[in-house]
């Protein structure tokens, strides 16, 4: 097998992370997932959350087995792949396993093992992070080319997308990242919000954000989510479903690896306290 | 002491002269002159020793109910023995009404400015907090060594030095513990050459990933809070040297 082809093969790799729970990240990821699949691509949804899952939910997918079977019983990764249509594929994770969200270093090697293994078979592996910053969240946004940092209008939102891209810069070395504004009332908001986010970044991190794009808030996400189908098979014609159109239009643009040399493994990290959660 | 209504008035017997009346009005103004007296200074005209503890337990206590901090400057005038030794002590006294007229200038008329004892003089600052506090040490020390002291047709040059400590609803912290912490930065004031501030102020120290109160100030647009611990106050013995 010669080095050349491998890197041809190798996926565009991204994560959708945020910090804050309830921004819309799963929600997010697996509407990318659909418009990337529809517009031809091979896609693999990775459900980063392992220790409460929801993609599958999002999905209305049931699982039998899931990350944590891999991972503890040494299960193939490609028997618990679910093939949700086509060109789209889920790889689930557990929900209501506390100790799936602090991968020690055994785990991490694994599971880097095999996601590298796995996500040869696609495009493009959008992988949907727990809420927080805890080991498994800053294991995968190190894990992807591209983590792309979603952030509502909400102070809340803003601050702890900050906070975690300050982790990220300062323990992972990373130096851009790209951003999504989701649930705006306005586009102007959208820049705002972005603008401000970049400006706070590049004074005290010296870290490059890119605006990957903006969702508008839009009440057909809310009652997709209920009803647990993706808005862009519910409301093909809403704001958020023209918008996430759009995102995907601009992942495809995205290469595999641009970061770092592609060739590099993300390295196993040490559990150590974070102090940013300790807020005072 | 609120006057009675009685004594507002005169003689309710309508008398022209009521010798009563005329002793009551005496024993008023004797009693808010004794009152006056038994809490200042006479040489400075600042408050007294046992002013000082009671006024700063009470805005101890206004900072506990309200969440103001209360600052508190302790100041020592600079070799003011040799002020004494060299111009003997009528000029020492004039020093220290100098010096205390012109902080008093310099200070806001809710602070309340004491005699400690001797040359030492302690401004309590009703809510203000360690940095506004030093901040004003700060001035104070500069005012007074660009003003020298008029004597016989030359400046005499005089300098103080700084003790800054603010409560802020620490547990466990008394007037006496307060006074403590600023006396002790001033001893380090002393300690590092006099005609300086010294301050219970340190930069917290932060986990290299905690978002600080600037970003967060610079993200919403608002004022940074201080981010800043009193290692004397809040209990960190080892940096409090």
């Amino acid at each position: 097998m010669n080095v050349n082809n491998e890197l041809l093969k190798r996926p565009v790799t991204v994560s959708l992370t945020s910090g804050k729970g309830g921004v819309g990240k799963t929600s997010l990821t697996v509407n990318l997932a659909v418009a990337l699949s529809r517009s031809g691509k091979r896609v693999l949804i990775v459900d980063g959350d392992l220790g409460l899952a929801n993609v599958d939910v999002l999905l209305r997918i049931h699982v039998e087995r899931s990350l944590r079977d891999v991972i503890e019983n040494g299960d193939d990764p490609l028997d618990t792949i679910v093939s949700v249509g086509p060109n789209l594929s889920v790889l689930p994770a557990s929900s209501g396993v506390p100790e799936m969200l602090n991968l020690g270093q055994r785990e991490q090697s694994l599971l880097e093992g095999l996601l590298r293994k796995i996500s040869s078979h696609y495009d493009f592996v959008l992988v949907d992070t727990a809420a927080g910053i805890g080991q498994s969240v800053l294991w995968l946004n190190h894990f992807a080319d591209h983590p792309i940092v979603v952030v509502t209008p909400d102070p809340t939102s803003m601050t702890d997308a900050y906070a975690l891209i300050k982790v990220m810069a300062r323990e992972h070395e990373r130096n851009s990242f790209h951003v999504v504004v989701n649930a705006l009332s306005s586009p102007k908001e959208g820049e705002e919000v972005f603008a401000t986010l970049k400006g706070v970044a590049e004074k005290f991190l010296q870290v490059k954000l890119l605006h990957l794009g903006s969702v508008p808030l839009d009440s057909e996400v809310a009652k997709a989510v209920r009803r647990q189908i993706p808005f862009l098979k519910t409301s093909p014609d809403s704001r958020a479903a023209r918008a996430i159109l759009e995102l995907s239009a601009s992942i495809e643009k995205l290469s595999p690896g641009s970061h770092r040399g592609a060739a590099q493994p993300a390295p196993a990290l040490q559990p150590k306290p974070l102090a940013v959660s300790e807020r005072d | 002491m609120k006057p009675q209504p009685i004594l507002e008035s005169s003689c309710p017997l309508e008398f022209n002269e009521c010798p009563i009346l005329q002793e009551v009005l005496a024993l008023r103004d004797e009693c808010s002159r004794l009152t006056e007296l038994s809490i200042t200074d006479p040489l400075t005209g600042y408050f007294n020793y046992r002013y000082m503890i009671q006024s700063l337990d009470q805005e101890m206590e206004r900072s506990r109910r309200t969440g103001l901090p209360t600052g508190l400057i302790m100041v020592d005038l600079d070799h003011f023995k040799d002020v004494n030794d060299s111009y003997g002590h009528m000029i020492g006294d004039k020093a220290l009404q100098w010096a205390c007229r012109i902080w008093r200038e310099n200070i806001r008329r809710i602070d309340i400015p004491c005699r400690y004892g001797g040359e030492e003089f302690a401004i309590i600052l009703p809510g203000t907090d360690l940095p506004q506090a030093t901040l004003l040490a700060e001035r104070l020390r500069k005012v007074l060594a660009d003003s020298p002291l008029p004597v016989d047709g030359f400046g005499l040059e005089l300098t103080a030095s700084f003790g800054v400590s603010a409560f802020r609803g620490q547990n466990g912290a008394t007037p006496q513990r307060v006074l403590d912490c600023a006396d002790h930065m001033l001893i380090r004031a002393k300690a590092q050459g006099r005609n300086r501030v010294c301050s219970d102020l340190q930069p917290k120290r932060k986990s290299p990933t905690e978002v600080t109160s600037d970003e967060r100030a610079a993200l919403f647009n608002t004022k940074g809070n201080e981010d800043f611990i009193s290692p004397c106050l809040d209990g960190v013995e080892d940096d409090c040297q």
